[in-house]
């Protein structure tokens, strides 16, 4: 009797046993918040010399650290300095203009009405007012001829790397054409691409393990926010273009999570562009 | 436990290698079930052996992401 209840009740109790880790497994896998496609993230700086002119010096190394406000490298200042002594002469020489038509319009009103006309003394006024405004325009050249000449001097925008170093002693420097990048070494952070099957488990604030491919430790962070849009292939333009054939079946699309990195342990080297898996813990 | 691991060069899905563990295993397992008679005791011995297979593998695949 126990016998013939035995046969089926082990195997049913088997088969449950499968169905249930199955189950558990085949959610894990697909709806848990975790990703193996993240990738490490930087703030990179184009650094454009704001004035154009033969590069006569750069110093620094491709890959070199550098603190905010380090020189980079330097354009020819020469030219620049013969433009601010140029406009440090047409300033003297407006002034003395000035001064010369402020004497005559003073003297001028001094005088009585019965020597000069208004009209001249007006005329005398006016001619100083004119004066004073070509010096203030002299002035104005020549803190702009001053400006470039500090300009000369390209220096880093932010504390980080030096990459990319695409510039030589003797190279031409084209005001506004980038040069090199500073990789803002504040500004690491990871992006994983969660497929949006599994966005009802990304929480802003939740703690986050993220693994490097390059192994080592982990590290710790936080989801910092969720994309808001990506890119729609089937809009492009002011047209929708809509692929007239349906596909049975479909992929889910990804949609970058951006996560805060709380701490980077001592002698790990991010590198942005890195991959690594990553995983949201239920937030609490 | 990571959850990929490097073969060659080519990082593999940890779930793949488990799989081929839990093939194994249940090899081992079923081979000495044959001769310890269980299978006499088995209502339909092909349902159990495939169930007991994918409870192998499900159980050491949630012990990797777990």
């Amino acid at each position: 009797m126990w016998k013939a209840l035995l046969r089926p009740a082990l195997t049913l109790a088997v088969l449950a046993l499968a169905v249930l880790v199955g189950r558990a497994l085949w959610s894990h896998y697909m709806y848990a918040p975790w990703t193996r496609d993240a990738r490490v993230r930087a703030d990179v700086i184009a650094v454009a010399p704001d004035v154009g002119g033969l590069v006569v010096d750069v110093a620094v190394a491709d890959n070199q650290i550098v603190r905010k406000g380090d020189v980079l490298f330097t354009v020819d200042p020469a030219r620049y300095r013969i433009a601010v002594q140029q406009a440090r002469a047409a300033l003297a020489a407006t002034r003395t203009e000035r001064s010369e038509k402020r004497a005559v319009a003073q003297r001028r009103a001094a005088l009585d009405s019965t020597v000069v006309s208004s009209e001249s003394r007006q005329s005398a006024q006016s001619t100083a007012d004119a004066a004073d405004a070509r010096a203030r325009q002299a002035e104005a050249t020549l803190a702009a001829a001053e400006l470039d000449l500090a300009r000369t001097r390209v220096r880093a925008p932010a504390d980080g790397w030096v990459t990319n170093l695409n510039v030589r002693p003797g190279s031409f420097a084209v005001a506004g054409h980038p040069m090199l990048a500073v990789v803002d070494a504040r500004s690491f952070r990871v992006e994983a691409y969660f497929e949006e099957t599994k966005l009802g488990g990304v929480r802003p604030g939740a703690p986050v393990d993220v693994s490097l491919m390059s192994g080592g430790a982990r590290l710790a962070g936080h989801v910092a926010s969720v994309a808001r849009a990506i890119g729609n292939p089937e809009v492009e333009g002011l047209l929708s273009n809509v692929n007239p054939t349906f596909h049975w079946v479909r992929l889910a699309q990804r949609i970058p999570v951006r996560i805060t990195l709380d701490a980077v342990p001592e002698g790990i080297a991010l590198s942005a562009g890195m991959t690594c898996t990553v995983t949201i813990h239920p937030a609490g | 436990m990571p959850r990929e691991l490097e073969l060659f060069g080519i990082l593999f899905p940890t779930l793949l290698i488990v799989f081929h563990v839990a093939a194994i295993a249940f090899w081992l397992l079923d081979r000495a079930l044959a001769r310890a008679g269980l299978y006499r005791l088995v209502w339909h011995p092909a349902l159990f052996r495939a169930s007991l297979l994918a409870a192998l593998f499900g159980g050491l695949g949630l012990a990797v992401y777990r």
